[in-house]
């Protein structure tokens, strides 16, 4: 069959190199630009050296985004990850001190993560009538109290046997591997989201749940292995904080999934689905890391650190918003 | 003074595209009960809309007991006395009765609710409809039938003179209708005139002195319910040679394609059986409600049954989910485009090529330059008016909404075709379009089920026509044997026991 009035419709675009430029993602290039001169500017001791020791332990909540972003991509909410980070910290560092083989506490630790991301998953792709939000703040404080128990009425247990533990805080000449790891997920996580069916999909169940389920699209398929990949990758954060901070309480972790929601967030993912890349998602990352180390070389009190987070935040989130709102009054002016 | 309470004369409205309503005439008598009928989107309820001011018609002229009247707004309808109650009330489910019926008009008194009066009020009303319930009573609680009482206590509480019921028995049992035409034959006794839109001819009969008809937008004709017959209002509704309008191509049938058996989902439909062949279009048709829309969900895995099989080319297959089917051949495209058959905020070409992105893929990762092309051929070969397949869906009209989903099937490896409402909501042009392309579907030797409420698409385009009501198959009929009447007959025949 072909076109009976000989229409042609155009399949390819010609968008110059200015307007590929022009997007949230160039911005927060330059933000981070920006931040780290003015970071550097507020201490002479936000030396590459110093970031560099101090980054690993804001890098943990960094495993945390790459899966949260999908989640947010599909028009889902995870806000128990905070919590499986504890647990699987709790019960990696419960079997380390028994003194397994490493491996053995690395495997459990991670199966820890996963399992409990599985669990999420199975409720929410079989109660499909259950909002995300609240099925994950039952399992926020379900996972975390049994955190509890296992950690004892101290409320916290220390490594003992820390050699294993103490190479995954290892480094690089003075990179630590954590940076490698973050990074080399990130390209894969941003990849798949990008350039794969899985990543479309993602994007299309975000957009229209229902229209992606006619169209042949597995949803709750897909869900699951989200759910349960947010799990493991949880599992992965809880060992490099365990080995991070020589153990493991019951405050471990607390509030990561705010931290992970925020990084995507102000990398313009948008909680309603559908929206937003990866690449913004991590840059954002970078620019909090920054702020935090930078801000923290000041002595700045750490409560003062977070209102200024929040602030920032609120204004990437407004940013768009007030984009549009100009581009309206523009509009309207040009019409009168 | 004019005979007439209200009178329309040469109403036109136009939206975009459609003539909406073309020329048509209406008088109502005072006292009278006028029933106004006419199938799917014969323009019945825009012409509703314009009495009540909802929409403005671009020509012509109302006038309200011999008085040229224009209402502006909905507001202005109720002022001169004008009400409408709706199939679907659009109550306030967890307010009171009494303050559903003067939600609006409140009862106050120094910008203060008077709740003691406004109940009191809202008795009388009540009582003089007979409720068997109270005034304070959440609305919520209340039936279909209940709500609807209070829907025309609402509209007597403005002092109405004439009510203007939409549909009002259609989701009501049987005794609840019998309520309802009791207390409408009340409203006609204090003086009220009433119009009442219905698909229901035995409402017409019971209640009715006149009736209008409306076909594609046009008036038809006003008859005398005395002496008229359910073969003169069919013929009046629907009547017209139509088959010529359609293309639809003499196709030799091949073997049987796709067999369903025994279909069974408690609430939506029973027993349900029927076969498609090579070659061969099946009008499904029915009343709304008839469990269509549910069979053919069913056999494409939106929802599963609780019995029942479905053969491919002779062998069995299972269909758990949407994917399953889509494997198997057997296409969907579903009724409501914007919310199950396309991505809105999504170009056109990454909704055409969204079912097909894995088969294209090289290991897991899309072939975008692949997939454009495709995507290019196909919104050209169904002829969408798009400048480029990253213009957003939303942007489209709703008839090249429907050839984007069109083209989103015929990206797929197809068998069995299932149109749902294929032109539902879709301008002439593109109709003829969309039955272009079914015809040629049908021609290369695809199964096709097309599920429709209109008739003239139903005997232009099937081969076979399969009807079902309340559930189940009435009817399995060839084109050549059937006529419209015998369809409707069967379409209602369950409806009325």
């Amino acid at each position: 069959m072909a076109g009976k009035s000989g229409r042609t419709i155009a399949h390819t675009q010609n968008k110059s190199l200015l307007k590929r430029l022009m997007c949230w993602e160039s911005m927060l290039v330059i933000l981070f630009i920006i931040v780290n001169i003015y970071c550097s500017s507020l201490s002479s001791t936000y030396q590459i050296n110093n970031v560099l020791r101090e980054m690993p332990k804001y890098l943990t909540e960094v495993f945390l985004l790459l899966p949260m972003a999908y989640i947010l991509v599909m028009g889902d909410i995870d806000i128990s990850v905070g919590s499986i980070v504890c647990l699987s910290a709790t019960v990696a560092c419960i079997l380390g001190n028994k003194g397994l083989p490493f491996g053995l506490v690395l495997l459990v630790g991670l199966l820890t993560g996963a399992l409990c991301g599985l669990i999420n998953g199975i409720i929410v792709t079989k109660f499909t009538e259950l909002p995300p939000m609240i099925v994950t703040l039952g399992t926020q404080i379900l996972f975390r109290g049994i955190a509890e128990i296992a950690l004892g009425s101290g409320g916290s247990i220390s490594l003992e046997h820390a050699e294993g533990f103490r190479m995954l805080a290892g480094r690089v000449g003075r990179i630590p591997y954590i940076l490698f790891l973050v990074l080399i997920l990130a390209v894969i996580y941003i990849i798949i989201l990008s350039k794969t069916t899985f990543g479309r999909k993602l994007y299309a169940i975000g957009s229209n749940k229902l229209a992606a389920y006619y169209a042949g699209v597995k949803v709750q398929k897909i869900r699951l292995i989200v759910f349960t990949l947010t799990g493991l990758m949880a599992g992965l954060s809880a060992l490099f904080l365990t080995a991070l901070q020589y153990g493991v309480n019951t405050t471990t972790a607390s509030g990561f999934e705010m931290n992970a929601i925020s990084m995507a967030v102000f990398g313009g993912i948008s909680t309603a689905g559908g929206k937003g890349r990866l690449q913004g998602g991590v840059i954002a990352a970078f620019i909090i890391i920054s702020l935090r180390v930078g801000l923290g070389q000041i002595n700045l009190n750490p409560q003062v650190i977070l209102i200024i987070l929040g602030a920032l935040l609120i204004l990437a989130v407004m940013a768009p918003n007030i984009v549009e709102q100009f581009k309206l009054m523009k509009k309207r002016s040009s019409v009168k | 003074m004019s005979d007439y309470i209200l009178e329309l004369k040469d109403i036109t409205k136009i939206f975009p595209g459609v003539k909406a309503l073309d020329g048509v005439k209406f008088q109502l008598k005072k006292g009278e009960i006028h029933a106004l009928m006419g199938e799917n989107g014969a323009g019945k309820s825009t012409f509703i809309k314009v009495i009540t001011g909802v929409h403005r018609a671009e020509e012509g002229e109302m006038f309200l007991e011999g008085e040229k009247v224009n209402f502006k707004k909905t507001k202005d309808a109720q002022e001169a006395g004008i009400a409408a109650v709706y199939q679907h009330p659009t109550s306030y489910p967890d307010l009171t009765v009494a303050e559903n019926i003067f939600k609006g008009h409140e009862v106050l008194k120094f910008g203060m609710i008077q709740w003691k009066e406004m109940n009191r009020q809202a008795e009388t009303l009540l009582e003089q409809l007979n409720a068997d319930f109270k005034v304070t009573d959440e609305m919520g609680t209340l039936s279909v039938a209940q709500q609807q009482m209070v829907e025309i206590a609402k509209a007597l509480s403005t002092n109405a003179r004439i009510i203007i019921l939409d549909e009002p028995t259609a989701a009501l049992t049987k005794n609840e209708s019998e309520e309802l035409y009791r207390i409408v034959d009340k409203l006609k006794e204090n003086g009220v005139s009433i119009i009442f839109i219905s698909h229901r001819f035995e409402d017409m009969y019971r209640l009715a002195d006149r009736v209008t008809v409306l076909r594609d937008s046009q008036y038809i004709g006003t008859y005398d319910v005395d002496g008229i017959t359910n073969a003169d209002l069919i013929k009046a509704m629907v009547g017209r040679e139509i088959k010529d309008l359609f293309p639809k191509p003499e196709v030799k049938l091949g073997e049987e394609v796709i067999r369903v058996e025994n279909f069974s989902r408690t609430g939506y439909f029973k027993d349900v059986s029927f076969k498609v062949r090579a070659g061969e279009i099946i009008g499904l048709t029915g009343l709304v409600g008839a469990g269509r829309t549910e069979v053919v969900e069913s056999i494409c895995g939106v929802t599963r049954p609780d019995s029942g099989k479905v053969f491919l080319n002779g062998k069995e297959v299972t269909i758990k989910e949407p994917s399953d089917a889509m494997k198997n051949g057997i296409i969907l495209l579903p009724e409501d485009r914007q919310k199950q058959g396309l991505i809105l905020s999504w170009g056109l070409g990454d909704n055409v090529t969204l079912p097909i992105i894995s088969k294209y893929a090289k290991g897991g990762f899309n072939d975008t330059k692949k997939e454009r092309e495709l995507a290019k051929d196909l919104l050209e070969s169904v002829d969408t008016k798009a400048v480029s397949i990253f213009d957003k869906a939303s942007t489209l009209s709703g008839g090249n909404q429907q050839k984007v989903v069109v083209a989103k099937a015929l990206a797929q490896e197809m068998k069995v075709v299932i149109m749902d409402e294929p032109t539902k909501g879709v301008d002439v042009g593109a109709k003829a379009e969309i039955y272009q392309i079914m015809g040629e579907l049908a021609k290369e030797g695809y199964a096709i089920i097309m599920i429709s409420s209109e008739m003239p698409e139903i005997l232009g385009m099937s081969d076979r026509i399969v009807i079902m009501c309340n559930g189940r198959v009435t009817g399995q009929l060839d084109r050549q044997e059937t006529t419209q009447e015998r369809i409707l007959e069967l379409a209602m025949e369950k409806s009325e026991k």
